[in-house]
């Protein structure tokens, strides 16, 4: 089944680690790898985990790398693998997908075609607190068959949906709390080792 | 750039200023010394001080540098009536001030009125061409608009007179990179290297930047840079470590079939290895079988 009719199922914790990211990081880019893994069924991409990578110089290869390895090492012994990436741009009206993150989605698809990129989409965060919105503050873009990362459109397809319909309530409430300065990610591992990026304990 | 034991200083001031422990007035002040982006804090514990009629009479001649550093604060957490009312306070104080304009230009900024700010932004420019707080504006006005080949004319066209900003340098470098730019970016720390050249920082962003264009030239003198950052730091950047683990492995890969003096000797990487294995032993023990495991997958086959 190519990429065309795949579902995107996020678990919450996954879902929410990566908002958190981006609001504790409100000035800057901000990228993520998604793990998990083909739903038994093989109709969808369930996303179990995620790891928040950088805040700064995100078109730098080494670290990417050194994140990579140690990502793969960690969640394949788990039975989970790199399903995709998460991207928040700099700028709240910035809504393109740029280089940087079609580039990493490019390496991801090598080993997991069904590979997805999610796009912060800032509106719908910052509508997060009006409505009654369960769809995810984010914007899916798969592959498509000329090689290009599309976007899909979130009217009425439902492609991307949280695993738990609360998602949104619980993240609200963690931003009211200011619960992303909890947020480790592998920027701050690598200037802090004793600070963990599987985040365990997060959501304690 | 911020050393750590300043962000570790930094960080115990505003826990203890966010519990109400005292302290306010010195961690506003730290805040701008090392200048650094803490806007909620700022306009927190920075507003509390300017409603309090007691402590701010207080700060005597300070309550105006308190005012502008509230007022920027204000407009980065989007409060723009906080930042409207302080910016009027400053004026009336200072009616002729450049420095109340800046703060003026900035609100239109704020309130994503460009044209406005840009006009106010050029005409402080026609009186002093050398301001070059308002030349930074222009380029963060351009940023903000999303255009980033303005951005980067401006900026290249700053640098040209006031080559000695080394904030501007990474300011340059760092939006060459957003752009997959590395070329232009390397060139960026390249100058800051040959003006700054003890600051490891410049030397480990070079490397990072090198690994990144490739090619075994590149590779080469990326793993020379990561070596010269250990030695300035005394072997403690953990990124520069990882950095001599992953140019060897591709220095050796790129380099399978050639001629044996083109190869590196392994003992750098080995001594990186060694290095890192035993900061995460000390540091970060549940994370070392990981750390092991994925280097094992760095090392070089002869």
């Amino acid at each position: 089944m190519g990429s065309g009719e795949l579902r995107y199922e996020i678990a919450q914790n996954a879902y929410i680690k990566l908002v958190l990211h981006a609001l504790k990081h409100k000035t800057a880019a901000v990228n993520g790898i998604l793990l998990g893994r083909l739903s038994d069924r093989g109709d969808a991409v369930e996303v179990l985990d995620a790891v928040p990578l950088f805040h700064s110089h995100l078109g730098l290869l080494p670290n990417l790398e050194i994140s990579l390895l140690l990502i793969e090492e960690y969640y394949g012994s788990k039975g989970m693998s790199i399903v995709g990436y998460f991207h928040a741009n700099e700028r709240y009206d910035d809504t393109e997908l740029g280089g940087i993150a079609r580039n990493i989605g490019d390496h991801i698809f090598r080993y997991f075609p069904q590979a997805a990129v999610l796009l912060l989409d800032n509106k719908k965060l910052e509508a997060l607190s009006n409505g009654k919105d369960r769809s995810p503050v984010m914007q899916l873009y798969t592959r498509d068959s000329s090689k290009n990362w599309k976007l899909v459109s979130s009217d009425g397809s439902n492609r991307l949906i949280t695993k738990e319909p609360t998602a949104n309530v619980v993240l609200l409430d963690y931003m009211t709390s200011g619960k992303w300065q909890n947020v480790v990610d592998f920027d701050d591992h690598l200037d802090d080792i004793s600070k963990d990026w599987l985040n365990p304990d997060l959501f304690k | 750039m911020v050393t750590k034991s300043e962000e570790d200083q930094l960080n115990r001031l505003e826990a203890q200023v966010d519990n109400a422990g005292g302290g306010a007035w010195e961690y506003l002040c730290l805040v701008r010394k090392l200048k650094v982006r803490r806007p909620d804090k700022v306009l927190k514990h920075g507003l509390a001080i300017l409603n309090d009629s007691k402590k701010r009479s207080a700060l005597g001649t300070e309550e105006w540098t308190l005012c502008e550093q509230v007022a920027v604060a204000a407009m980065d957490c989007q409060s723009l009536d906080v930042a409207k009312d302080c910016i009027k306070v400053l004026r009336k104080r200072f009616p002729d001030s450049k420095r109340v304009g800046r703060l003026e230009g900035m609100l239109l900024e704020a309130k994503g009125l460009w044209a406005e700010a840009e006009k106010a932004y050029s005409s402080f420019l026609e009186d002093n061409p050398f301001d070059q707080v308002i030349h930074k504006r222009r380029v963060a006005l351009a940023k903000a608009q999303g255009n980033i080949t303005t951005a980067i004319e401006c900026l290249n066209k700053y640098l040209d007179t006031f080559m000695a900003d080394h904030d501007a340098w990474r300011e340059l470098a760092e939006i060459y990179i957003s752009l997959q730019m590395y070329k232009q970016a390397a060139f960026c720390y390249e100058e800051l290297i040959l003006s700054q050249p003890t600051n490891p920082l410049h030397h480990l962003a070079y490397a990072d930047v090198l690994y990144t264009i490739g090619g075994l030239e590149n590779l080469q003198a990326a793993k020379k840079y990561y070596a010269s950052t250990i030695n300035l730091t005394g072997g403690k950047n953990r990124r520069a470590l990882f950095g001599v683990c992953l140019c060897t492995s591709a220095i050796g890969q790129l380099s399978k079939g050639r001629n044996k003096e083109d190869k590196d000797s392994p003992e750098l990487q080995l001594l990186a290895v060694a290095a890192l294995e035993k900061d995460y032993k000390q540091r970060a023990p549940g994370k070392l079988p990981l750390l092991t495991s994925a280097l094992k997958s760095l090392r070089v086959s002869s």
